[in-house]
């Protein structure tokens, strides 16, 4: 699983960012009836994407990305209770909760690298988690946080049954992230920000201020991170405990790992296998799903997709 | 192409065919579909096979059929309290397997959630053991026939201040459910003359009870009136309570959920003489019960007989009602203003569904542990008598 | 006075028990370098099979906890032998996504094999009873695995220090090539030391089977608490590991006799705390 990190991208940003909308726009048409899936589908490829910043491109290995989420889902969540339920102003408040966050615990959490790093973030994303819970007159505690109604999209497409309008926004959402990741991971700061993941200590030396273009990347990556919630409060009309939670940290960086670090589509990639396969499973066998999902992440470790394709390749005799 | 993008396309076709392939094609019309939605895989897996043995008992109790039709259950796995995939999980129920009937739910959030879809889809949702009062409110969908925390704490503190016992500590999971017991145990046991002389809370994540159990002995109270969620922690904490010799230093046991049939055996006779207040136990002396157990029995040999599995069968029977009033037609109002009158013999005793609130009133008893044979039983010794969801009277 | 007795004995008990799981991790993290995350998959293997060999074939406790014990080491080491081994030069994700994955596949095993409810390991009545201690009692159990964890704790130390064994698997690891040239055989110093954390794994899903109950989601649901322990600790400071261990079961304990209702804050701002300060781990500077 190899970065092309050294050879120059040419690729135009907008182009990844119209695939996404065009294989979403097909994916609305074909299946009417899953689109509560589909929209669950685009919320989590933004959210693991907001992590490719941090783990790929900065190379900082985190398991409490999902407090950024859950800052972002609570904030729009509380916006739309007490304030209004105007669906885009309430993104944008999503997005600076992660944001604001990112930025306090990464002032922090920056000055540490590695497995300690790591457990930091475990920290600070369970103090998160605490807080939410004991301060239940604001966040409902384990019941969540519900009684909010979103208004209509842009005036005038409102939430419906189906999920129609949700699974529009969440894909509309998802390709500006993916747009706004791939401008930023193109531009010389995301090039100085990948040279530091390659070696600190080189960029140091380059006079590169290395925290403040940590702090940039990371609280870019809770500006996605916070829209992703604020999109899972408004389409779910509730915030649960479980935004917060470990598990969702540890299974954003699976699907992470799973779909290859560090390019971005390999975030989307992954976010899209891994839950089709979880949805696939469980809706065949609800109690025994997990050793599907267990056998195929050990089989791609074992076995990367890439060198299946290149054996297959030279057995069928074509140039690679 | 790259490899990548390549690998991407293949991974993606590959998904969306196999999502595509499970499409159901609908079934005959003659078949009623409920959606079974719970935990069957995680912490909390065991009450999905509870629902599971509970439902198809029943549905196998009455023939294979209800009301004439054939009914097809479709199990959705929710984990734990997760309200966004339950949303998910219900939405496609709803709109893609076209469900008549809901049923399950063991946590609040996710019952929670699923409220504006089945209120706008019009669709009964039968709760099959979710204990927060405040759920009923949120739909005139919900129907529950499971309990709430309100109703079997009140007759529990009534009968605490009738003996004598002054000075109560509860000690309580740390969440909703939880929380209402607290409550309900101290605005009850206030108005009948007693005292909660400290209210512990315990994080839900908690395996180590030991220092809970040592603040129970030194709060100086007669007795410790608790709650906990089902499962391990139930398990724990009543260890706990045997092992640091409470009992024996005087602090009586008053329980709700923790003498419950699916663990109770493993306590051994450190069990013995708990006292608990809740709305089902399996040694419960009727024929309807009898007739349960066997039909569980029949279902699967290691079936338990349960608060969950009972509240999964009188579930079937709502629906089953609900798919006779309404001839097998998906027709949401109709099914609830019948189900708002129903009343029958259940395993736990007589029963029937509050019309104003939707919600179980049933007979709580006061229990405590006996041996009968080799095995350990929740023995019935009082009848308290038919309670509502006091929760909801407020 | 009782409160401070109270803390401290029961906050010293729930540390042993953490530190006797975690260490087997801080083996493998610290000394071999490997993510393993199927770590608290190797606890529950070990109390699993405790349980069953106590429960249905009714051996003694004594004699079936070092058979179960000495089970989970001979899958480790099968494990490491035949599938691990070719993941130690892969990326730590890597490292993390195979090990997940593995412990996915063992929980939906358990539960496939077992069913989902707890799984009580059937003690003999020398550890089942209360001892009472004048102030307070205290289950007999606890006694044993705070003397386990002492016991464990010096075994280790030792080993590590003072036999060849250990010399070995330092060289192993910090120097791989230059100690196969000189003869050190890497192969089997890597299966042994990966087998001897499971085998601690093992040991610790047992005795801590009282706290930390035996169901299928075992796995993943105590990983968090070990993983901290061990970066507290310092990765392959066993020293540190004990320490840590039992400083944030006190500081659990503590919270939980007086601000229970702030759950877990306190211990992962303990945590955060004690990891700012010494990010190398509590011994090391």
């Amino acid at each position: 699983m190899s970065t092309d990190s050294s050879a120059p991208r040419v690729a135009p940003a907008w182009r990844a960012p119209l695939v996404v909308i065009a294989i979403g726009s097909i994916a609305w048409w074909a299946l009417p009836d899953q689109l509560g899936l589909l929209t669950r589908i685009a919320i989590t490829a933004l959210f693991v994407l907001s992590l490719d910043l941090v783990v790929g491109i900065a190379g900082l290995a985190t398991l409490g990305h999902a407090a950024l989420f859950g800052a972002g889902a609570y904030a729009a969540g509380l916006f739309a209770l007490k304030a209004s339920g105007e669906p885009l102003i309430g993104l944008a408040v999503g997005a600076g909760a992660g944001a604001l966050l990112a930025l306090a615990s990464g002032a922090f959490l920056l000055r540490y690298h590695g497995f300690t790093f790591l457990m930091l973030t475990v920290a600070v994303a369970q103090i998160a988690a605490s807080l939410a819970q004991k301060a239940r007159d604001w966040t409902g505690g384990d019941d969540g946080l519900s009684g909010f109604t979103m208004g209509p999209l842009l005036g005038r497409f409102a939430f419906d049954l189906e999920g129609r309008t949700a699974a529009l926004y969440a894909i509309a959402v998802l390709a500006l992230g993916l747009y706004v990741a791939r401008r930023v991971v193109d531009s010389p700061f995301g090039l100085a920000v990948r040279g530091i993941h390659e070696s600190r200590a080189r960029m140091a030396a380059l006079g590169t201020p290395v925290l403040r273009r940590l702090l940039a990347m990371y609280t870019l990556a809770g500006a996605l991170a916070g829209a992703a919630g604020a999109l899972s409060a408004q389409t779910n009309a509730i915030v649960g405990l479980d935004s917060l939670s470990f598990a969702l940290s540890a299974e954003a960086l699976v699907m992470l790992i799973l779909g290859g670090a560090g390019r971005l589509h390999g975030a989307l990639i992954g976010a899209v296998v891994f839950t089709l396969l979880h949805h696939t499973a469980a809706s065949i066998n609800p109690y025994h799903w997990l050793f599907i999902i267990g056998a195929a992440l050990m089989v791609v470790v074992l076995l990367p997709p890439q060198k299946a394709w290149d054996w297959l390749r030279s057995r069928l005799g074509t140039k690679a | 192409m790259s490899h990548s993008i390549r690998r991407s396309a293949a991974a993606l076709t590959i998904s969306a065919a196999t999502t595509l392939a499970l499409t159901s094609f609908g079934a005959a019309a003659q078949t009623v579909k409920v959606g079974i939605v719970g935990p069957f895989s995680g912490p909390f897996a065991h009450y999905g096979t509870l629902f599971k043995n509970g439902a198809e008992a029943y549905i196998a109790s009455q023939g294979g059929k209800l009301a004439g039709k054939e009914v097809e259950l479709i199990y959705r796995d929710t984990g734990g309290p997760n309200p966004g995939q339950t949303k998910t999980l219900v939405q496609e129920l709803i709109v893609k397997d076209k469900v008549d009937y809901l049923g399950g739910f063991v946590f609040t959030p996710n019952a929670f959630a699923v409220a504006p879809l089945i209120q706008q889809s019009q669709t009964p949702t039968v709760i099959f053991n979710a204990a927060t009062s405040a759920i009923t409110d949120k739909s005139e969908f919900f129907i529950r026939t499971s309990y709430t925390l309100w109703q079997v704490t009140v007759p529990m503190a009534q009968w605490a201040a009738k003996n004598n016992i002054k000075k109560v500590v509860t000690a309580v999971t740390d969440y909703g459910p939880g929380i209402d017991a607290e409550t309900a145990f101290k605005s009850e046991f206030a108005k009948q003359g007693g005292t909660v002389v400290e209210s512990i809370r315990m994080p839900i994540s908690t395996t180590d009870f030991a220092p809970f159990v040592q603040r129970i002995k030194a709060s100086g109270a007669q007795a410790v009136y608790t709650f906990l969620p089902g499962g391990p922690p139930n398990l724990g904490f009543v260890k706990a309570y045997n092992e640091n010799g409470l009992a024996k230093a005087g602090v009586q046991f008053l329980g709700t959920a923790e003498m419950d049939e699916f663990d109770l055996q493993k306590f051994g006779d450190s069990a013995l003489g708990l006292t608990t207040a809740f709305h089902y136990s399996a040694a419960h002396d009727s024929p309807a019960n009898k007739k349960f157990v066997e039909a569980l029995k029949k279902k699967d040999a290691n079936a338990i007989a349960n608060y969950a599995s009972v509240g999964a069968w009188d579930g079937m029977h709502v629906i089953h009602k609900m798919i006779e009033a309404t001839g097998g037609q998906k027709d949401g109002l109709k099914a609830v203003a019948a189900a708002r009158s129903l009343q029958w013999e259940s395993p736990r005793g007589p029963v029937r569904i509050d019309p104003k609130t939707r919600h179980i009133v049933q007979n709580v008893y006061l229990r405590q542990v006996e041996k009968a044979g080799a095995l350990l039983v929740n023995k019935e010794v009082q009848n308290f008598g038919p309670q509502i969801d006091y929760g909801l009277d407020k | 006075m009782q409160l401070l007795a109270n803390v401290l004995i029961d906050g010293l008990a729930y540390g042993m028990v953490l530190f006797i799981i975690a260490v087997g991790l801080s083996v493998t993290l610290g000394l071999m370098r490997f993510v393993n995350l199927a770590h608290g998959a190797f606890a529950m293997i070990g109390g699993y099979a405790a349980a069953l060999l106590t429960r249905e074939a009714q051996w003694s406790f004594w004699i079936a906890v070092p058979v179960a014990v000495a089970a989970t080491a001979a899958l480790g080491a099968v494990l490491e032998a035949l599938v691990l081994r070719h993941l130690y030069r892969r990326t730590e994700l890597e490292q993390v996504l195979f090990t997940i994955g593995l412990s996915f596949f063992l929980i939906a095993l358990t539960n496939a094999l077992a069913g989902p409810q707890v799984q009580l390991i059937v003690l003999p009545p020398l550890l089942a009873q209360s001892v009472d201690l004048g102030f307070r009692t205290l289950p007999a159990q606890r006694l044993l695995v705070i003397a386990a964890g002492l016991v464990v704790a010096a075994a280790a130390a030792w080993t590590v220090t003072r036999t060849r064994f250990g010399i070995w698997l330092r060289a192993a690891v910090d120097h791989p090539d230059t100690a196969a040239t000189l003869g050190i055989p890497i192969r089997t110093v890597q299966c042994a030391s990966f087998a001897a954390g499971a085998a601690l794994a093992g040991l610790g899903g047992v005795l801590g089977a009282e706290l930390m109950p035996l169901e299928p989601y075992y796995a993943l649901k105590y990983l968090v608490l070990v993983l901290v322990v061990v970066a507290v600790g310092g990765m392959g400071s066993l020293p540190g590991s004990l320490l840590a261990a039992v400083s944030l079961g006190i500081v659990e304990t503590a919270s939980k006799y007086l601000a229970s209702d702030w759950g877990g804050l306190f211990f992962f701002l303990a945590m955060a705390l004690l990891l700012a300060w010494r990010p190398n781990g509590l011994l090391k500077r």
